[in-house]
């Protein structure tokens, strides 16, 4: 301590750690991340002829960016939609999923932002607000949302007498009057770039979190229902259900997301995959009985092994109906490029008629699974 | 003989330690008219909302600017400069050097906060300032920081103690932290979110690296020189010390939780916060166990009673941080006005009043005035009152902010907001009665520093007798 150098040295040495993983680890390993597809092939390649995402902003809208930095926005405004399990950004309606890494690796300047004294617009371009209501807004924000607290900023604008070719119309609180004004190049700049503030594509790491309010699921759903086979139908509807139980986490839900995660990739280490599970993807008995009962210790899928305990699911635990069972199991042998017959819940109730009188709290093991049920060719 | 040797130390400061004093006196009274402004701002949106270079967002950034490297930076160059002297019974040498390079600084400053209301900021956390001015800060710290280091060298005892460590540390984290910055943002400029886990890093340790071991280091040297005591359980500062130089680098990062990076970095800087609570246990064992021996002593001494509320702040909102950064916490505060809670906490609350109590301990020492009484005992508790009811403006507001924004049905601005609208305007008066505070501080170092030139004149000759003793 006595010696400078040495001190020098070790108070580096310290911070020098924190640069290594921040900067240098963290450079390796998301530091060249590049445009991806939304889907891989199962083997990890890029399918040919598609789209790369995210896509490179216009030029306009690369200008507007400036413009947003330089007036100050990003100190109220965040651009990140949190993970599921760390906020309700993605309930509150502020993007279909949250944001990736990847999403931002074509910006200039990124600014996730810290503090949301204002909205997040990371997906401001998904809410379907019109040029002239950015407009708008971006002159006095009062106008249209009363309670608003974001500062006008009429200086982007000229006003004008009267109506002439290419103006538009702006009210303000204070008067009543409707004023005609003239953008200038800036604030068509600023709206160009908050139009193409969008995360609306899935990528391999994230997919969208399905919602009863979204509507990029019924939007499937919506192409299968023009299906006439009724059984096609069927399925979707039950798919459709078993997404709900499956991402719901109040009460009558399935918790399933929690461990699993939206893109049934589990956590590795922890939680088992349910994306290309050999169990999920085999023998529906013992799937069902999970179901109902839970699963703990040791289990291996696919090849790697997972020790764990995974409780009765549903809230309460243990709780969830024949149909819903169906309908959940139907889903995760059918979501994430999963496919596998159906689960009915005439069969669900059969396997409950089987383990009748089992202690509703007692969960299963893998060993216990495996030698009394066989193997079922799907 | 060991008094007029620390005159002579006093006296070979004079002139750079009151320009540096002055300075920040200057710049604290610009970061409260701008606190003033977006307090304002945030309360009634139209106000000023006509001039482009006073948007909310710009003012809220050079406020943040004008705060940290106006008067941090001013305050830090002065209380490094006298303490390592008075420890190493060395004189401040080079003064010219350091008047320049004060110059340069405090001009780099001056266009760093005009070029962000011109409109050109950068995207960076506390590096807002305009490109351009960098180097000249980074050419000036370095002139200032090496001609501490010339003192320090000079000692007359080899052993170090805890104040130079933390002082010396600070010193050195400061360009090694911006080197770092700097060559990921601008040099090498990194892609995507890498960007802001550098900048967030960046932002977050100079308050967790610069400000805070100059703060820690100056109590470690104040508290003991009044009260005549040496610090309780001293043998627990080196461990502290390298905690914070340890744990401190990477506890930051953990304000990304559930952010656009891998899971990794906001998990360690979690893991590390709550680690955190060994540093602040000991500072605070060894300041408050110092303290509390002989409380009417600190009591009595107007410096000192800054220290302590420092050193007092610092323990309890540290460990609100450390609350504040469990993943089941941060979900609800992380974005909220919370963080302008651990801002002005951190920044006010503990640095800046530590920096009050050596400045009302250092003045009347080099220029041989003292400052007035009554008008330092105002400045005590408008301080005190206005920093607790900011902070618990922002504390209450924060969990009312973060709360109701995790409840997906509530509209944002008639709901969310609308009810955090009455702690904006509790800030607001906060700010104004910081501000006065704040403007009697620095009338106060003023006069002392510049004393009325005809005063002399109309007074008796006995005041120009002091000045010149």
């Amino acid at each position: 301590m006595n010696n400078i150098f040495k001190f020098a040295a070790g108070i580096f040495a310290t911070l020098g750690f924190a640069w290594l993983a921040f900067v240098v680890g963290a450079g390796m390993q998301f530091g060249d991340l590049s445009p991806e597809a939304e889907r891989l092939e199962d083997n990890g390649s890029r399918p040919e002829g598609v789209d790369l995402f995210p896509l490179a902003l216009s030029g306009m809208a690369q200008q507007g960016a400036e413009d947003y930095l330089a007036l100050g926005c990003m100190t109220c405004h965040t651009q990140q939609v949190r993970l599921v399990d760390s906020g309700f950004d993605v309930e509150r309606g502020w993007g279909e999923r949250p944001s990736m890494a990847r999403d931002y690796v074509l910006q200039d300047h990124v600014m996730i932002g810290n503090t949301r004294i204002g909205p997040d617009l990371a997906n401001l371009g998904l809410r379907e607000h019109s040029d002239v209501w950015l407009h708008q807004h971006l002159f006095e924000p009062q106008s249209l949302v009363p309670e608003s607290i974001c500062p006008p900023s009429p200086f982007l604008y000229d006003v004008i007498n009267g109506e002439a070719e290419g103006s538009m119309q702006v009210s303000s609180s204070e008067d009543d009057e409707v004023r005609h004004v003239f953008p200038s190049l800036r604030a068509n700049r600023i709206v160009a770039y908050l139009q193409a503030l969008k995360q609306n594509y899935e990528l391999p790491e994230m997919s969208f979190v399905e919602d009863d309010s979204e509507s990029v699921g019924n939007e499937v759903l919506a192409e299968t229902d023009v299906v006439p086979a009724s059984p096609r139908v069927l399925l979707a509807q039950q798919i459709d259900s078993g997404e709900k139980i499956y991402t719901n986490f109040g009460p009558g839900g399935g918790l399933c997301l929690t461990c699993h995660q939206a893109s049934g990739l589990g956590v590795p280490g922890a939680f088992p995959p349910l994306a290309g599970s050999d169990w999920v993807l085999g023998d529906k008995d013992r799937l069902i009985k999970i179901s109902m009962y839970g699963l703990t210790g040791e289990i291996e899928v696919n090849g790697v092994k997972y020790n764990n305990t995974m409780p009765p699911p549903g809230n309460p635990p243990g709780s969830l109906t024949d149909g819903q069972i169906a309908d959940v199991l139907t889903y995760i042998r059918n979501a994430w490029g999963n496919s596998a017959s159906p689960v009915s819940p005439s069969e669900v109730a059969a396997v409950r008629a089987s383990v009748k009188g089992r202690d509703s709290m007692q969960m299963w093991t893998a060993v216990e699974l495996s030698t009394n049920s066989k193997p079922e060719n799907d | 003989m060991k008094d007029s040797s620390e005159k002579i130390i006093d006296k070979s400061g004079r002139i750079v330690l009151s320009f540096f004093v002055a300075s920040a006196g200057l710049w604290l009274l610009a970061a409260a008219l701008l606190a003033y402004l977006a307090a304002a701002k945030l309360t009634d949106p139209f106000f000023l909302a006509g001039y482009e270079f006073l948007t909310y967002g710009k003012v809220k950034i050079a406020q943040a600017n004008a705060f940290v490297y106006g008067w941090g930076g001013n305050a830090i160059f002065a209380t490094t400069l006298w303490v390592l002297a008075r420890l190493s019974q060395a004189e401040i040498r080079g003064r010219a050097y350091l008047l320049f390079a004060g110059t340069l600084w405090n001009l780099g400053i001056t266009f760093g906060l005009l070029g962000i209301l011109d409109g050109h900021m950068n995207a960076h956390e506390m590096l807002e300032m305009p490109t351009a001015v960098w180097p000249v800060l980074f050419i000036s710290y370095s002139i200032i920081a090496f001609l501490a280091l010339v003192i320090h060298r000079s000692r007359k005892h080899s052993e170090t103690i805890a104040p130079q460590w933390f002082i010396l540390a600070s010193l050195l984290w400061f360009p090694a932290l911006f080197l770092i910055a700097w060559n990921g943002l601008e040099f090498n400029p990194a892609r995507g979110t890498l960007q802001s886990v550098l900048s967030m890093w960046f932002g977050q340790s100079l308050i967790w690296l610069w400000l805070t071991p100059m703060a820690l280091g100056i109590a470690y040297y104040i508290i003991p020189a009044i009260m005549g005591t040496a610090i309780d359980k001293y043998y627990l500062a080196i461990f502290g010390f390298w905690c914070i130089a340890s744990l401190a680098p990477w506890s930051v990062v953990h304000h990304l939780e559930g952010g656009p990076v891998p899971i990794w970095i906001p998990a360690i800087g979690t893991v590390m916060s709550i680690a955190m609570i060994f540093p602040i246990a000991v500072a605070s064992t060894n300041f408050h166990a110092t303290a509390f021996k002989n409380i009417a002593k600190v009591w009595d001494s107007l410096p000192l009673r800054f220290v302590i509320f420092g050193t007092l702040s610092y323990t309890i909102s540290s460990y609100i941080g450390v609350i504040f950064s469990l993943p089941a916490v941060a979900k609800l505060t992380q974005f909220s006005i919370i963080n302008e809670f651990h801002f002005n906490q951190r920044v006010y609350g503990f640095f800046s009043m530590i920096i009050f109590g050596i400045v009302y301990h250092m003045l009347p020492k080099i220029t041989g005035r003292e400052i007035g009484k009554k008008a330092k005992t105002f400045h005590f508790w408008t301080s005190a009152f206005g920093v607790m009811m900011l902070l618990l403006a922002f504390l209450i507001g924060g969990l009312t902010h973060g709360v109701l924004a995790q409840q997906p049905s509530l509209d944002w601005a008639s709901s969310v907001i609308s009810s955090v609208k009455p702690y904006f305007l509790i800030t607001k008066i906060a700010f104004v009665i910081l501000g006065l505070s704040q403007l009697v501080f620095v009338i106060n170092i003023w006069k002392v520093i510049f004393p009325n030139p005809f005063a002399s004149l109309l007074d008796s000759s006995s005041e120009s007798e002091g000045k010149s003793a």
